[in-house]
């Protein structure tokens, strides 16, 4: 077949017009696929590929009984992305008639919308029928461009204001901030993660990698009994009341290893509302009150004796008839006693017949034993803002100094430190940390420290004598009828910008049953009005928790001339 | 007559296309069911973080039911349950030990 000439021009042209176009193709390809590669790679990894930050839950606080007393719950936080101030302020009229905000903050988002802010948190870890009212109002004026919601967890106390100074509390971004919450925070918080998420058009992810792994925040068990707390913190806000006292504290130990099954401190708070808040309520008094014990301290002073051998119990003392003047100062007791046994002024509380205790063992030795009993160092428990308290070191000690301690003032401590030392005699000698953690999961703990500062003989010495000052000496309102209980009251003036004034600190510090002690009590009344002696307010006290706990703890009272008592 | 050739060749051809489309279709339905299974993985993973969550406000809501606080002031409003009085306590001695 033969072509002409026009037809073979008309064949080239479309032969190269095919040229061009396969050449422009290829040209494309080549920039597409070879030299833009990496900008058009990057824009389809911003369309479909996200890096997510995962935020791990927070751990939860178990008391020991396996009681939630803090869990972190998923909730909504609303945002507003201000993309248009005059909508933006509209909205926000409107979201302030849907939920309940502060007028406060409505003041500061409308000021970030006028300076032009993009992301304005309205409100965050809303309330469930809240977070449902604004998702309808979302959808009826709204449909997702300006108002939306990231999930975040919150902290929930689910028993309210229960062991509030131990837990302490969280901010608005979950970090500990007080308690145990403050000092676990590392262990509790956990650590986030990144994941890279692939997506589709419609942004569900279908595959994902995790650039970092997530660590999830460890639950914590606590050595807290919560129904003991309840009692304790019920009885101790009782007494606070009809007292008419500033606030108190209580502690209750096992002795046997050192675990806090209680701690209490009145006034209280709610842990879940720490921004509202004032700060003097978050003062946990167990382990941030200072105080002169006053006559509590005479177990410390009685042990010291007794351990370095200079009394025995007959000993007697001159008491001088209230009144002793010891290099011009002078001491009194408050009912006048001219000569009592070394025993008894323990039990009927003299102060002179301390002073003079004291002055026989002498400075140093009755220094090693206050040291002994840790008193001056922290306890070691673990909570924030835990005193040490105020022992001069031995230098500054002189005659008074000996005298004052030995009837406990010149010296500061916690009411932890207290219940520490009584729990010590409750041991038989042994100086055992208290602690609060009973269980980090996950985590091994160190093992419960535990030294022996008496020996065995001093204490079954001073037993006798301790349980005498419940069944007849200043603690007889301590007394449970049938339980063996070994106690020291204690009543001490307030030092208050270096002076002692006319208010008073009234304390009760003690174990039972004696013999076989199974739970170690200290408690405290700040500022008690009208009673003030710790026989009149502090005792009872100690008696009431006892009671319940006896109860609950089915530590069964024994009664002379029968083998067993039920209730 | 048509050249033996050209019907190996035709007959080649068409084992190719077949082997080339089975290899495409075997890769490409098995890429879909990769990513079928990732939006499975997904909505699995997602249904258990959510399971884990309600687990999470469920422990909660059971743990406000049962503070005590609230479990004495129910008895006590509604029931009208009372706290014994010391009076009301009852000692039994056993004599028999």
């Amino acid at each position: 077949m033969k072509v002409n000439r026009s037809e073979r021009k008309r064949a080239f042209v479309v032969f190269l017009f095919f040229c061009t176009w396969f050449l422009v193709v290829f040209v494309t390809l080549i920039k597409t696929q070879v030299l833009d590669y990496n900008r058009y790679l990057a824009k389809i990894k911003a369309q479909s590929h996200r890096i997510l930050k995962l935020h791990p839950k927070r751990g939860t606080i178990y008391d020991s009984r396996g009681e939630v007393l803090a869990i972190s719950v998923k909730t909504k936080s609303l945002f507003l992305s201000n993309k248009d101030g005059r909508k933006s302020r509209r909205l926000l009229d409107l979201v302030c008639r849907t939920i309940p905000l502060d007028r406060e903050r409505v003041r500061s988002i409308r000021r970030r919308i006028d300076r032009d802010e993009h992301f304005i948190w309205v409100k965050r870890k809303l309330e469930d029928k809240d977070y449902a009212r604004l998702k309808a109002l979302r959808k009826r004026v709204d449909e997702g461009r300006y108002l939306g919601f990231i999930d975040e967890h919150k902290r929930i106390y689910p028993q309210s204001g229960r062991a509030a100074h131990i837990l302490g509390g969280v901010g608005i971004d979950e970090q500990g901030l007080y308690g145990i919450e403050y000092t676990l925070d590392g262990v509790l918080k956990g650590k986030g993660g990144r994941v890279k998420a692939v997506m589709d058009a419609r942004q569900r992810v279908f595959r994902f990698q995790y650039l970092e792994e997530p660590v999830a925040g460890r639950d914590v068990y606590l050595t807290i009994d919560s129904v003991v707390q309840f009692f304790v913190e019920k009885e101790l806000a009782r007494a606070v009341e009809t007292s008419h006292a500033k606030g108190g504290a209580v502690v209750v130990l096992d002795p046997e290893d050192g675990r806090v099954l209680a701690m209490a401190s009145h006034p209280g708070y709610l842990p879940g509302r720490l921004r509202y808040t004032p700060v003097h309520l978050l003062k946990n008094r167990a382990v941030s009150f200072l105080f002169d014990p006053g006559s509590t301290f005479k177990i410390v002073l009685a042990s010291s004796a007794l351990e370095n051998k200079v009394c025995y119990p007959q000993q007697v003392f001159n008491c001088y008839n209230g009144t002793y003047t010891l290099e011009q100062r002078e001491i009194s007791d408050v009912h006048p006693y001219d000569k009592l046994t070394f025993e008894d002024i323990i039990i009927k509380s003299s102060n002179i017949g301390a002073a003079r205790i004291g002055l026989r063992v002498g400075k140093t030795r009755f220094f090693e034993t206050v040291q002994d009993f840790g008193f001056g160092e922290k306890t070691g428990i673990r909570l924030p803002a835990e005193e040490r308290g105020i022992l001069n070191p031995l230098e500054r000690w002189n005659q008074i100094s000996v005298a004052s301690i030995s009837f406990g003032y010149e010296i500061s401590v916690t009411p932890l430190q207290m219940a520490r030392a009584f729990n010590t005699i409750a041991t038989g000698g042994y100086l055992v940390t208290p602690h609060l953690v009973e269980n980090i999961v996950g985590m091994r703990l160190p093992p419960v420290r535990r030294r022996r500062v008496l020996s065995a003989s001093t204490c079954h010495t001073l037993l006798p004598i301790l349980t005498e000052v419940v069944r007849r000496g200043t603690g007889t309102k301590a007394r449970i009828e049938g339980v063996n209980i070994a106690g020291k009251t204690g009543t001490a003036q307030k030092n208050i910008g270096g002076r002692y004034e006319q208010v008073y600190v009234s304390s009760f510090g003690g174990f039972f049953p004696a013999q076989n002690p199974r739970l170690t009590i200290f408690v405290l009344l700040d500022e008690p009005r009208g009673f003030f002696y710790g026989g009149d307010v502090a005792a009872p006290l100690f008696r009431r928790v006892a009671e319940r706990l006896m109860v609950y703890l089915r530590v069964l009272p024994e009664l002379e001339g029968s083998s067993e008592l039920r209730i | 007559m048509k050249p033996k050739g050209g019907v190996a060749f035709n007959g080649v051809f068409i084992l190719v296309t077949f082997l080339f489309f089975l290899l495409l279709f075997t890769y490409s339905s098995l890429n879909l069911k990769n990513i079928d299974y990732g939006y499975r993985r997904q909505t699995l993973i997602r249904q258990e973080k959510e399971l884990l969550e309600q687990i999470d406000t469920l422990t909660s809501e059971k743990a406000k039911l049962l503070d005590l606080a609230r479990v004495e002031r129910l008895v006590m409003e509604k029931l009208g349950y009372r706290y014994p009085g010391p009076e009301q306590f009852i000692k039994v001695f056993d004599r028999s030990r």
